[in-house]
């Protein structure tokens, strides 16, 4: 039989959401437009227009060992090329920022290919070859997945995340990567913190609406409560139940 | 599941004092404004301290304002204080970090530098082998000599070296017994009195357990323990005791029968706090990845004196459990860090895990009419997995809220880690209280690690992935190598050894169990017994409180120098 993603439980728009990110077979709206360079200049990993520094040769210039594995997996075109692996990592407000640690680690894992994403509570980082994460990064940064002001790249320092909210809206971050200048977001510095020779846009804040229409964060305060999504939590449950009574006794009785 | 009406939020008055004049309920406040790390009194104190070491020493030290992101210093947002929880003392963070903190150094010097030795091998050899007297009064002769040789002065050799009283004040020995009549005869300076320091239905148990055995509860010199280790602990008593009983009982110094005292001090009649660890862990005894969670319970005294307040007496576990386990053990010792001390305190400030365990018992008295005021194993309601689903579900959807709906609280706790630790213990505290069996509580700890995750997408660092993700599985679980009985389990049990934020509660979590039946002890009495002696330094029924005089200076402890360096 045929595996069939569920991509998770749950009644409630946040539920929705979750599944609508996390599924490939769904588009997610593109809001804005970043230019290919100013994806690399928020990234900070090389110089715009620069070659990409190797790992390793062209996998076509090496001899591949003998090895099944490598027979199935198609290599990435990063990985072809022989790139380094290097990273883009977010920090996620809990205030209704669209995508969250875990959210972002399940869709990163359904839609790309050749990554190795780490999940905390305060940051998410998504690790491959540089030129799958430069193309990677701009649908993250392009798409519903990011809002301007609530989620950020951030490479280090990331505090943020749990805190509340400046009075202009924008999450805290102690190095103030990015700041509000009239009405849109704006890079001052990479994700590392190192200063730009020119503010990279990213577009203005999106509305309190959208903002809370495309969360994927439980929030009784400013957005949807847990509690109320009973199918959510009793899913939880039954999870926990089973893995302690198989791990308590694993057999059927 | 069902939220209950609980107007009292314990953590309000720390927030409005931590965050002066904002509305804990806003989401929005300023930042970027606070003048860096000098809006520290603490930090400035540092800045002005280091300024003199690097004039005397000519040598480069702590330079915030440099050093941090090449110049730009922590405090663009409100370096918080904290309120030691169930205190009304607010300290500065540092004011935490067991460095800082005379009464944390004295917590765990006090618990490394004793042991418990039984007396009855000893006594035995004395009579059968050597044909000995053993009366009350020679026992009280021994002591006086035991206290006189245990800090290290001699009492058989000519020409010995000693060391100085005033700096190993803190040394000494009690017994105790479970025989009221001998104990009537041990002069009250060398006696633990049970009856006197417990509530008196506690007395008789433990009392009973310990029948008519007597033991000495023994705490080698502060400085011994430090400069040593805890392996030492055993040693350098069983020396002592040695020599004592060769002096006290006129024996020839070198005899054979002084090995089998040796061997009783040492072995057989020894009771470590901790065990020893293994080979790759590289520590003896009473170290702290060897203390049983159940032991670890008994070392901490609020249950005896907070016996119908099982949550208090569960929190005080907390606090001192977390700052044994996660700032020093998991802390420094095992990583060599001096960042986990916040995981820590999140535990034991602002009241935070203090209201959402007080909601657990409101919900326990709601829901299943277990009055936590009156701990006894009749009212302890069965543990099934659906009465733990239901109350960890509970405890952690409140406790979720009150982030939410207390944005300033989120912000308090402003890493997951701290959040998830906090939460669980929640959820893990009523269970086992409310059930009286610790690996309900345990089961009640993963279930709230596994809603916390979905929820909010996010849990701790990564470790949190491993350990909470498949704890449900081994939690109730007794085959070896995959699961035990709270209780026995310790920091260094599979799967607990490697993230802070956990081992702490844990052993609240068992500690719980016991104190909501009304038991006299969670684990091993003796140790129950010997950690009410008023003697030692530091208050083990009051963790938290000491912590806090730790904090604001005002703790006195034991092991200083001054008698023998320069006078400053």
């Amino acid at each position: 039989m045929a595996y069939t993603p569920q991509y998770g439980p749950g009644t409630s728009k946040v539920a929705e959401n979750r599944r609508k990110q996390m599924n490939p077979a769904v588009q997610l709206d593109k809001v804005r437009d970043v230019t290919d360079e100013d994806v690399v200049l928020i990234l900070g990993h090389r110089a715009p227009g620069s070659a990409y520094p190797t790992a390793h040769p062209p996998l076509a210039e090496q001899q591949e060992p003998d090895c099944p594995i490598r027979k199935i997996v198609e290599p990435t075109e990063g990985a072809k090329a022989g790139d380094r692996v290097r990273y883009i990592q977010f920090a996620d407000s809990m205030f209704n920022a669209p995508s969250q640690p875990y959210q972002r680690t399940y869709t990163e894992a359904y839609r790309f290919r050749g990554i190795d994403p780490g999940t905390l509570s305060g940051r998410q980082i998504v690790e491959c070859r540089e030129r799958d994460l430069e193309q990677y990064s701009k649908w993250l940064i392009e798409t519903e997945m990011f809002e301007p002001a609530l989620v950020s790249c951030r490479g280090a320092t990331v505090h943020g995340h749990s805190l509340r909210l400046a009075e202009d809206g924008m999450m805290f971050d102690m190095l103030q990567r990015c700041v509000l200048d009239g009405g849109v977001v704006k890079y001052q510095k990479d994700q590392i913190g190192e200063p730009l020779d020119r503010a990279v846009e990213v577009g203005k804040p999106m509305d309190d609406a959208w903002v809370k229409e495309h969360s994927t964060i439980f929030h009784s305060l400013v957005g949807t409560a847990y509690r109320d999504d009973a199918e959510y939590v009793e899913y939880i449950q039954r999870i926990h139940s089973l893995r302690t009574k198989y791990g308590f006794m694993p057999k059927e009785e | 599941m069902g939220k209950i009406e609980r107007s009292q939020k314990l953590f309000l008055n720390a927030l409005k004092e931590k965050f002066q004049g904002e509305d804990p309920e806003s989401v929005k406040t300023t930042f970027y404004n606070f003048d860096g790390v000098r809006q520290s009194p603490r930090k400035r104190e540092f800045m002005e301290a280091a300024k003199k070491v690097e004039m005397k020493r000519g040598m480069a030290m702590y330079d915030p304002e440099h050093c941090h992101l090449g110049g730009l210093p922590m405090g663009q947002r409100q370096l918080m204080t904290y309120q030691v929880s169930q205190t009304d003392v607010f300290v500065e963070g540092d004011d935490l970090h067991f460095v800082n903190n005379s009464a944390m150094q004295q917590f765990w010097d006090d618990i490394r530098r004793t042991v418990i030795v039984g007396m009855d091998l000893a006594h035995a050899t004395l009579q059968k082998r050597l044909g000995k007297e053993v009366t009350p009064e020679t026992i009280n002769e021994y002591l006086h000599i035991l206290n006189h040789a245990m800090p290290g002065a001699a009492v058989v050799q000519e020409h010995m070296v000693e060391t100085h009283p005033g700096i190993v004040d803190d040394c000494y020995v009690k017994v105790f017994t479970g025989d009221d009549e001998m104990a009537a005869d041990i002069e009250p300076q060398f006696l633990i009195d049970i009856d006197k320091l417990f509530p008196a239905d506690q007395a008789e148990v433990l009392k009973a357990q310990v029948g008519k055995s007597m033991y000495q509860a023994i705490h080698i010199p502060t400085i011994v323990s430090r400069t040593c280790d805890g392996g030492t602990t055993s040693r350098w008593s069983a020396m002592q005791i040695g020599m004592s009983f060769i002096a006290a009982y006129r024996m020839c110094a070198g005899e054979a029968a002084v090995a089998d005292l040796s061997f009783a001090a040492k072995h057989a009649g020894v009771v470590q706090m901790a065990t020893h660890l293994p080979a790759r862990r590289a520590r003896g005894p009473n170290e702290p990845g060897g203390i049983k969670f159940g032991l670890f319970s008994d070392i901490i005294q609020a249950n005896r004196k907070y016996p119908n307040d099982p949550a208090r007496a569960s929190l005080e576990v907390v606090g001192a459990g977390v700052m044994l386990f996660d700032q020093i053990w998991l802390g420094s010792y095992m990583s060599g860090g001096v960042g986990f001390t916040q995981y820590a305190t999140a535990a034991y400030t602002d009241n935070i895990l203090d209201e959402y365990t007080y909601y657990g018992m409101d919900y326990l008295k709601d829901k299943y009419s277990f009055d936590f005021t009156h701990p006894d194993p009749a009212q302890c309601i069965k543990p099934t997995q659906e009465i733990v689903n239901d109350l960890a579900t509970e405890v952690n959807l409140n406790a979720m809220e009150q982030y939410e709906q207390f944005p300033t609280l989120m912000e308090d706790h402003f890493g997951g880690s701290q959040r998830a630790g906090v939460m669980a213990a929640a959820c893990g505290l009523t269970c086992s209280i409310g059930t009286g069996n610790s690996n309900a509580g345990l089961n009640g700890w993963y279930l709230s690690m596994l809603m916390h995750k979905e929820g909010w997408s996010r849990l701790g660092f990564f470790g949190y992935d491993l350990q909470d993700q498949c704890g449900s599985a081994n939690s109730l679980s007794m085959e070896p190598d995959r699961g035990l009985m709270g209780e026995f389990r310790g920091p260094n049990y599979p799967n607990y050894a490697m993230n802070v934020g956990h081992q702490g509660e844990y052993a609240a979590i068992v500690g719980g169990a016991h104190y909501g039946r009304g038991d006299a002890f969670c684990f091993n009495p003796l140790v129950a017994i010997t950690f009410a002696d008023p003697s030692l330094t530091f208050d083990f029924a009051e963790p938290r409180r000491e912590f806090a005089k730790g904090a604001i200076r005002e703790f006195m402890p034991a092991g200083e120098r001054s008698l023998i360096i320069p006078a400053r």
